[in-house]
């Protein structure tokens, strides 16, 4: 961590007392990022593609309970498991503290996605197509992945650089709130913020530094970029 | 010039061996061609200390050097962050290092192996398939002739006398063969 | 070294006893080959469909992203150490009894690396990138990562089959020489290359004495941390169920425990297949026996320890991984606790059991089912149900897989097949090296060894 010389450090703060599950998020993603389109027998039989998920849960017993979601997407830890057992540098770290993928390095040991506690990483078992119109909207930002590559969420890398570099191209950093990726942009509760870590007065670091705030797997010291908010005391409410 | 002659059996060879070494001839000229190993001293003195085990460590260490270059080399050449583990990580780097010295070494004594055994040889030598069957070989090296040959590297000071190795080369040959017969020799070549 | 039957035979009988192996093929060999090709050729078959296909023609899934490819390079590589332990360790313990079967072990170990080195390859995502792998000055301008496990184990793995080659070679040397002077024709030609004109010089076999024995020192360090490797791939991840630190030496022992009984399923097969019963006698087989117990216990002691830590601590996911195992692959986990434990350790405990071919057939084959289900047990589970709930799963492999592993299977048994067929499949030259060791002079009324002190 302390080698980076970049000043930003991309995080994102979920607001689980928010979250609705609603399912923009993952809708917002799917279109953002060329996320192949999967049938119901890929997704029945765990091939499916998506890279934000959001978990249920029930809480409680009949009559008194709770559906609790999470929202899990790439946590973009800054000890990443991922990273450093890739044979082909496929997965490996940013400057900016991103775990970045890159597609065409990847050869498909998948020794990536058995080693992320959070099984965030989605592999293409099969050669996505995109039905005749849907292929009209794909991101020419965006590689569209060819089969047998590991892929996950980027925070959206693509519009991070374009931010980036209008930034540059003006002299000065990006701005908190410049960039948002698309599930953050979507997100109708503003559950999902998104930020630069690195500067302390961001509304993402301010919301990190909250009581309520917990990681996932925390204990596993992978150090994530993503924080979780939730609690306050109501629990079991 | 080489005189073989083929015994049918360990005793006979070993009269044999006795009898050229009694006639002056030295037991660096003389050795044993076997199919089965025999200790040294059973036929003929063996065992001179060789450099060729060198090789081995030689390799070994070659390999050690490649190994680093390998995993810290292109770690370092061109580095790429990943998982907050340092470029050049010192427990990858010791594997591949123990991995690669330890291949080189094996490789190292085997060429070493073939170098000290002077295999493959230059020039076709000679054998007689009637060893493989259990008979024994007694190979005699017919110097030059007409000079008094130095103690060579196993012959014991007082059995190079030189007799021998005065007379011209045929006379050698023939003194070879001759007794290798009285021996016991079931047949000799020469070359 | 005593209790080896001295059998009053001539060099020329030995050899040509020991070397029938090579004479030419039956109309059975040729079925045989024939039919084993016929199976290689179907796994070649199922690996092209999913090379057409993609990886979903596998049982693979989100979690469980390895399955029973991996499954086999675990278990192949396992079987790849028995050359090592009964060539290379009783060797160096100067155990005269290996001497029959030692030739094969050494050719088993080559062959097991071999077909294990395949499977990492074929279950790539991308198999036609898998050169991304290899270090070399390339124009992506990239080297591959060694701080990946997986080029540990492809750089031990290499080092392993040139190592255990050059190991066979070594030892098939003089054999080499002898198949040279008996053959005629092309086959004389070839052996003659691969002798390298070894003559058998007095000089020639004090050097190759001391180079086996340091090739024997060398090739076990080797051995070890191949399979040490292995068990990294899987003990330095952060996946509960892998994440153990006695998963190299319980590989290790795993490894010889698999390497031992295929040893000993080879020295069945081939006694039978060439007629080598005055060689191949019951008492290698009780040796043999001997050795498996050992293993065994060890094996069961390690799988214990590793088991109870984890019920001790009962930290919630990884005994999870263990509850799910149990309760889902019930079946295959008696199968392999019966296999690699119960029954070798009840059997070898009794000579005549030891000493019975029938007996140690079976035993040989159930140990080797149970070790193949273990590495499954090992792999499956733990990837199933890691830390994630939400993301849990269930694995069950396809017909894609499961033909590739029998192509495996196949595949070994063909390499050897055709093997023994062209080089000496037993080590002429150290049974009758331990002809001469054994011969007797007269003193009196007594007999006493000719040679004494040499190995």
């Amino acid at each position: 961590m302390g080698k980076l010389t970049s000043p930003y450090r991309w995080g994102m703060v979920i607001d689980l007392d928010r979250c609705t599950g609603c399912g923009a998020c993952v809708v917002a993603c799917q279109a953002e990022n060329n996320v192949a389109l999967c049938d119901k027998q890929q997704i029945g039989e765990g091939r499916g593609m998506h890279w934000l998920r959001i978990e249920r849960f029930w809480v409680g017993t009949y009559p008194d309970v709770r559906v609790r979601f999470l929202p899990v997407l790439c946590q973009h830890c800054h000890d990443a498991p991922c990273e450093p057992v890739c044979p082909v540098y496929a997965s490996y770290h940013n400057p900016d503290g991103l775990n970045g993928q890159v597609y065409n390095r990847c050869v498909g040991t998948r020794y990536c996605g058995n080693n992320c506690p959070y099984a965030v990483r989605v592999f293409n078992f099969y050669q996505h197509e995109w039905p005749p119109p849907l292929a009209d909207q794909l991101s020419p930002d965006i590689t569209v992945r060819s089969r047998g590559v590991m892929e996950k969420c980027s925070f959206c890398i693509q519009r991070i650089r374009r931010a980036k570099e209008e930034a540059t191209g003006e002299g000065r950093l990006v701005r908190d709130g410049e960039v948002q990726p698309a599930c953050a942009q979507t997100c109708p509760a503003e559950a999902l913020v998104f930020g630069n870590l690195a500067d302390p007065h961001s509304r993402v670091a301010r919301l990190a530094r909250s009581p309520r705030r917990f990681q996932l797997l925390e204990q596993l010291g992978t150090h994530p970029s993503v924080y979780y908010l939730k609690g306050g005391g109501r629990e079991h409410v | 010039m080489e005189v073989l002659g083929i015994f049918r059996d360990i005793a006979t060879a070993g009269q044999g061996v006795e009898a050229l070494v009694k006639a002056g001839f030295a037991e660096g000229q003389i050795t044993s061609l076997t199919s089965v190993p025999y200790p040294d001293g059973v036929l003929v003195p063996g065992g001179r200390r060789s450099w060729w085990r060198w090789l081995t460590l030689a390799g070994g260490l070659v390999g050690a050097g490649a190994g680093f270059g390998l995993a810290a080399g292109t770690a370092w050449l061109y580095p790429v962050q990943t998982g907050d583990k340092p470029i050049i990580a010192l427990y990858p780097t010791a594997i591949i290092v123990f991995e690669v010295a330890l291949l080189c070494a094996i490789v190292g004594t085997v060429v070493g192996m073939f170098l000290e055994m002077r295999l493959p040889p230059r020039d076709k030598r000679l054998y007689d398939p009637a060893i493989a069957e259990g008979c024994i070989g007694i190979s005699v090296t017919v110097h030059a002739g007409g000079e008094v040959v130095a103690c060579g590297e196993a012959g014991e000071a007082g059995t190079c006398i030189g007799v021998v190795a005065a007379l011209a080369a045929p006379e050698q040959r023939e003194q070879a063969e001759e007794i290798m017969r009285q021996a016991g020799a079931l047949r000799t070549r020469t070359e | 070294m005593s209790d080896i039957p001295v059998t009053a035979k001539s060099a020329g009988q030995l050899n040509g006893e020991l070397l029938s192996s090579l004479r030419p093929p039956s109309r059975r060999w040729y079925l045989l080959v024939l039919l084993l090709g016929a199976v290689v050729a179907w796994g070649l078959f199922a690996f092209a469909w999913q090379l057409t296909h993609g990886m979903y023609v596998t049982g693979k899934n989100r979690p469980v992203m390895w399955g029973f490819y991996i499954t086999g390079f675990v278990f192949w590589v396992g079987l790849s150490h028995s050359g090592t332990m009964v060539s290379a360790i009783l060797r160096l313990s100067q155990a005269n009894w290996r001497r029959p079967i030692l030739r094969a072990a050494e050719a088993m170990t080559v062959f097991c690396i071999a077909v294990a080195g395949l499977f990492p390859l074929i279950h790539l995502g991308r198999n036609w990138t898998f050169f991304y792998m290899m270090p070399y000055p390339n124009q992506r301008g990239l080297w591959p990562n060694f701080r990946s496990p997986l080029l540990w184990d492809m750089t031990a793995i290499t080092a392993y089959i040139i190592g255990s080659s050059l190991f066979l070679y070594l030892g098939l040397l003089p054999d080499l020489a002898l198949a040279r002077d008996r053959a005629s024709g092309w086959r004389q030609r070839v052996y003659g290359v691969l002798a390298m004109g070894w003559r058998g010089s007095a000089h020639e076999w004090s050097v190759y004495r001391k180079a086996s024995i340091l090739m024997a020192a060398l090739i076990i360090p080797v051995a070890i941390s191949v399979h040490s490797i292995v068990a990294w791939d899987f003990a330095v991840t952060v996946v509960p169920g892998w994440h153990s630190t006695i998963f190299p030496p319980y590989f290790v022992i795993g490894a010889i425990l698999s390497g031992v009984a295929a040893v000993i399923t080879l020295m069945i097969v081939i006694r039978k297949a060439f007629q080598l019963e005055d060689y191949l006698t019951p008492l290698h087989f009780d040796n043999m026996g001997k050795l498996l117990l050992v293993i065994s216990l060890l094996w069961t002691y390690a799988y214990f320890v590793e088991v109870q830590t984890t019920w001790y601590a009962h930290e919630p996911i990884e005994w999870e991984v263990f509850s799910f195992m149990a309760g889902t692959y019930t079946v295959p986990l008696l199968l392999m606790l019966i296999g690699n434990a119960l029954l070798p350790i009840v059997t070898m405990c009794f000579q005549r059991l030891r000493r019975s071919i029938a007996v140690m057939l079976v035993v040989s084959l159930l140990v080797n089912v149970g070790m193949f289900i273990e590495r499954f047990l090992i792999i499956v589970p733990s990837l199933a149900h890691k830390n994630m709930p939400f993301v849990w799963g269930s694995y069950a492999p396809s017909w894609v897989e499961i033909s590739v592993n029998l192509a495996a299977v196949a595949g070994f048994t063909l390499l050897f097949t055709l093997f023994a067929k062209f080089f000496p499949i037993v080590a002429v030259t150290d049974v009758r090296e331990l002809e001469v060791l054994q011969a007797e002079v007269p003193l009196g009324r007594a007999k006493l060894p000719a040679i004494v002190g040499e190995e």
